[in-house]
């Protein structure tokens, strides 16, 4: 198929993820379907409730996020881009975007699948939830 | 071997403190690191250190037998997304 590899595009920030623009990071002329994932922060988890959740990422984070793109690119050969958040956020804030496009939907979803639960795996980002009545917890500890 | 170790996250809150200078064995392990930290900081250090990885030279190491640097940051389990 190609005999390059697709850009990849990759941000840490505190700011609110402008989706808009990660979606267009992957847009093109030959793009038939673009996928793109939203991690959202919601307010239970494990039958508690979540008032808000801090997220931490270690100072290479971004690095490490941009080499988890660049792989997922040249293993698919689809453009990707993904933007996470850190800091404290609300219920309903966005922590998480997450875009691949490919000529058809199929290709599109499986890569955005992919590139999703390998950020999750490899990329050095911590999460503490407060939960109602003022509790925090680190999650996945 | 004097070496620098970098705590994040919940690392950070169970040492109670974000970095520090250790004495370690020359020739230690990530196997090794983790018996000492888990001796100096409790039970939080071993739930991280034994579901956690360490960052050495950029790499991401969960081998106990790998060698420790002159660096090494001590990580969660990650929980992005």
């Amino acid at each position: 198929m190609n005999d390059q590899t697709p850009a990849s595009f990759a941000i840490i920030s505190d700011a609110a993820i402008d989706e808009g623009a990660i979606r267009r990071a992957v847009e093109s002329p030959a793009s038939g379907a673009v996928v793109v994932f939203s991690g959202v922060v919601r307010n239970h988890d494990g039958g508690n409730e979540v008032w808000s959740l801090e997220y931490q990422a270690h100072p290479e984070a971004e690095a490490l996020l941009a080499q988890c793109c660049a792989e997922v690119a040249a293993e698919t050969g689809l453009p990707i881009a993904a933007a996470h958040r850190v800091g404290l956020l609300q219920i309903g804030d966005i922590a998480l975007s997450a875009a691949v496009s490919a000529a058809h939907r199929r290709e599109a979803f499986e890569a955005c699948e992919v590139l999703v639960e390998r950020i999750k795996q490899t990329v050095p980002i911590w999460k503490r939830q407060q939960l109602a009545g003022g509790a925090t917890e680190w999650v996945g500890l | 071997m004097s070496i620098q170790i970098r705590y994040f996250a919940a690392a950070a809150e169970a040492a109670g403190r974000d970095e520090e200078h250790l004495e370690i064995a020359a020739g230690a392990t990530l196997s090794t690191l983790k018996a000492v930290l888990i001796e100096r900081y409790g039970t939080l250090m071993q739930r991280v250190v034994e579901s956690g990885s360490f960052l050495i030279d950029g790499v991401v190491r969960r081998d106990p037998a790998h060698a420790v640097g002159a660096r090494v940051d001590v990580l969660p389990p990650f929980a992005g997304g």
